[in-house]
């Protein structure tokens, strides 16, 4: 296309549906065809929509030979423009046929028609050339000051928009702590990401997911006004960093602990934090719900201009959700869970399992190792240690939060203790140091051990 | 021949729009100003200025299939005309005078549904081209279920 040749969004006043456009199509024998069509819809730089509502030779034509061409007219001054047009695909579900038939659906029931003018499909153009029609009226193009595109989402709002929904959608906060990692490397590319829950009492910060490291680091800790995350927390205040010096690196500090530890023969007790080898920039801001913190969502970035004031808003804007739902559902875990308690183990149906797990806990700090490496301490370290000695002594394998929530060992505050995070924490632990025994979420509230190996469990004190 | 229910809805101002193709089967459109019923309701006269129709005009010269869209701006009411051309010529006295006529309701037809009459006047539907058609097939074209049914 020539410099002359005006780009998809330039049009944004034709696509308003205020004149309606014209499209023709040809069939295979050469006879063409043209008809009105109420409104053209816009859906990427490239892409154009057209409602499909009722058999017509316009579908039949696209079908047998897939060109079409276009009119339309800027209703601000009549000029007009064609397109030409290549058909792609018809949508009958997703986001762009939704809306399509929303809006259709709001016409068609005012004229009390809904059934009639119900939308069969969204059918989607590639836009092969754009033309302003030279010669159509005298007057001139409204100056480009007022072209501002008020139709189209920018890509960032529409990623936006859907995020959210998901947030919202999500009702498990395991699901939504993933699900909202997974859709920022999707949507935004931050591929390395983490979350990480505030502990007010020890003022503490306690990874709870992450994305894009080797090594998960669920359970790692930082302290209030440690490192970058830990000045965000203290501060409640987004803060992004660039071009790092590695010393300076937050996620350092706490793996030269980590490392310090085990290389003087202690057997280490600390996760490390998990942290993006060479990363250059960085990016944290608080979790706040109702101006309370919950925790810090951080990126990081080998690029060292990723993030500018642009990733910030969008993630101080992902945050809010985010920290509304892990308030919301935390307190709700276990609301729904059932009242009645966990039924025995069914009998083994496979094989005896004939690898064996070794777990030890150690009273003094609450502190469960396996096979001789350290797994989980404090509270979450207590709840799968009553869970495998239940599991062992009952054959019990489905749990509540409930019950947990009531047992008086795991000395669980009654209220305001968030122990479905502590649940994920333990699962998460699982997944990365022996994922041959998992907890598996049965709903809210709910969950089961599997195991695909023997247990053996001893206790010490240290 | 175009029925008379047609025949009366193309005597109003209605908007006309036109379709066709090219070797490769390649469709274009365009704006007609105008369309005139012949007295043998058998054939129309629509007209296209050159400068917003050169690829319409070249197709119809090569290889005369056309058709014809006319929708009466306030109710919607619609019809296609499919046919071909007969002649292509400059215009004459009586095609001068429909126009014009046609062109008066055509606008007041925009004002109806509130074009502003200043954007009217500003379009260009003079020089035109007179293109004689054959028509062949009509349809009603209204939208809603069994819109394209031959009429």
């Amino acid at each position: 296309m020539g410099d002359d040749t005006p780009s998809l969004e330039s049009l944004w006043p034709c696509f308003q549906g205020m004149i309606p456009a014209a499209i023709s199509t040809c069939s295979r024998d050469g006879t063409p065809n043209i008809s009105f069509v109420s409104q053209v819809y816009y859906v990427d730089a490239s892409h154009v929509a057209i409602s499909f509502q009722f058999f017509n030779k316009t579908h039949r034509n696209i079908s047998e030979h897939p060109y079409a061409c276009i009119m339309f007219m800027d209703p601000r001054t009549l000029q007009a423009y064609r397109m030409r047009l290549h058909y792609e695909r018809s949508e009958s579900s997703g986001p762009l046929f939704e809306s399509m038939s929303l809006q259709l659906q709001a016409i068609a029931s005012h004229v009390g028609m809904s059934e009639v003018f119900r939308l069969r499909a969204a059918d989607v153009y590639r836009v092969l050339e754009i033309e302003r029609v030279a010669g159509f009226t005298r007057l001139p193009e409204p100056p480009p000051s007022e072209r501002a595109d008020p139709l189209f989402v920018s890509h960032e709002l529409a990623a936006l928009r859907v995020i959210v929904e998901r947030i919202n959608r999500a009702e498990l906060l395991g699901d939504l702590l993933d699900g909202t990692l997974q859709l920022l490397d999707e949507f935004f590319g931050f591929r390395h990401a983490l979350i990480l829950l505030a502990e007010d009492k020890t003022r503490k910060l306690l990874t709870i997911a992450s994305r894009g490291y080797p090594a998960n680091g669920v359970g790692s800790e930082i302290s209030y006004g440690e490192g970058l995350i830990g000045t965000v927390a203290l501060a409640k205040r987004g803060l992004r960093l660039a071009g790092l010096d590695h010393s300076l690196r937050y996620a350092r500090a706490a793996r030269d602990r980590a490392d310090r530890l085990g290389g003087l023969g202690q057997i280490s007790r600390e996760i490390p934090l998990p942290g993006l080898q060479a990363a250059c920039s960085q990016l944290a801001v608080p979790l706040q719900a109702r101006g309370r913190l919950v925790g810090v969502l951080a990126v990081e970035s080998r690029d060292p201009a990723a993030f500018q004031a642009k990733e910030e808003t969008l993630l101080a804007i992902i945050g809010g959700q985010l920290a509304a739902g892990i308030d919301q559902l935390g307190r709700e875990s276990e609301e729904a869970a059932p009242l009645e308690p966990g039924r025995p183990a069914r009998p083994p149906a496979s094989p005896p399992a004939t690898r064996l797990r070794s777990f030890c806990f150690f009273r003094e700090d609450d502190c469960v190792f396996v096979d001789g490496e350290y797994l989980i301490r404090n509270v979450p370290g207590r709840i799968l240690w009553r869970i495998l000695r239940q599991y062992q002594d009952e054959g019990r394998t489905e749990f509540t939060n409930r019950a947990l929530r009531m047992d008086g060992w795991l000395g669980l505050p009654e209220l305001k203790d968030n122990l479905e995070s502590r649940l994920i924490l333990l699962r998460k632990r699982l997944e990365q140091k022996c994922p041959d025994i998992r907890l598996v979420p049965r709903g809210r509230g709910r969950f089961a051990l599997e195991t695909d190996v023997a247990i053996a469990l001893s206790e010490r004190s240290n | 021949m175009i029925p008379q229910p047609l025949r009366d809805l193309l005597e109003t101002g209605v908007s006309v729009m036109i379709g066709t193709r090219d070797q490769a089967l390649m469709p274009e459109c365009t704006r007609a100003w105008g369309i005139r019923v012949e007295p043998d309701a058998a054939s129309v006269t629509v007209y296209l200025t050159e400068t917003i129709s050169r690829r319409t005009l070249a197709n119809l010269r090569e290889n005369g299939r056309i058709a014809i869209t006319c929708t009466r701006p306030s109710d919607h009411t619609a019809c296609q005309l499919k046919g071909a051309v007969r002649l292509i010529r400059p215009p004459d006295q009586r095609d001068e005078e429909h126009r014009h006529r046609w062109k008066r309701e055509f606008f007041s037809e925009l004002v109806a549904v509130g074009v502003p009459a200043e954007l009217c006047e500003a379009l260009i539907t003079d020089p035109v081209l007179a293109v004689e058609v054959e028509v062949q097939e009509s349809f009603g074209q209204t939208p809603g279920p069994g819109a394209g049914d031959r009429a």
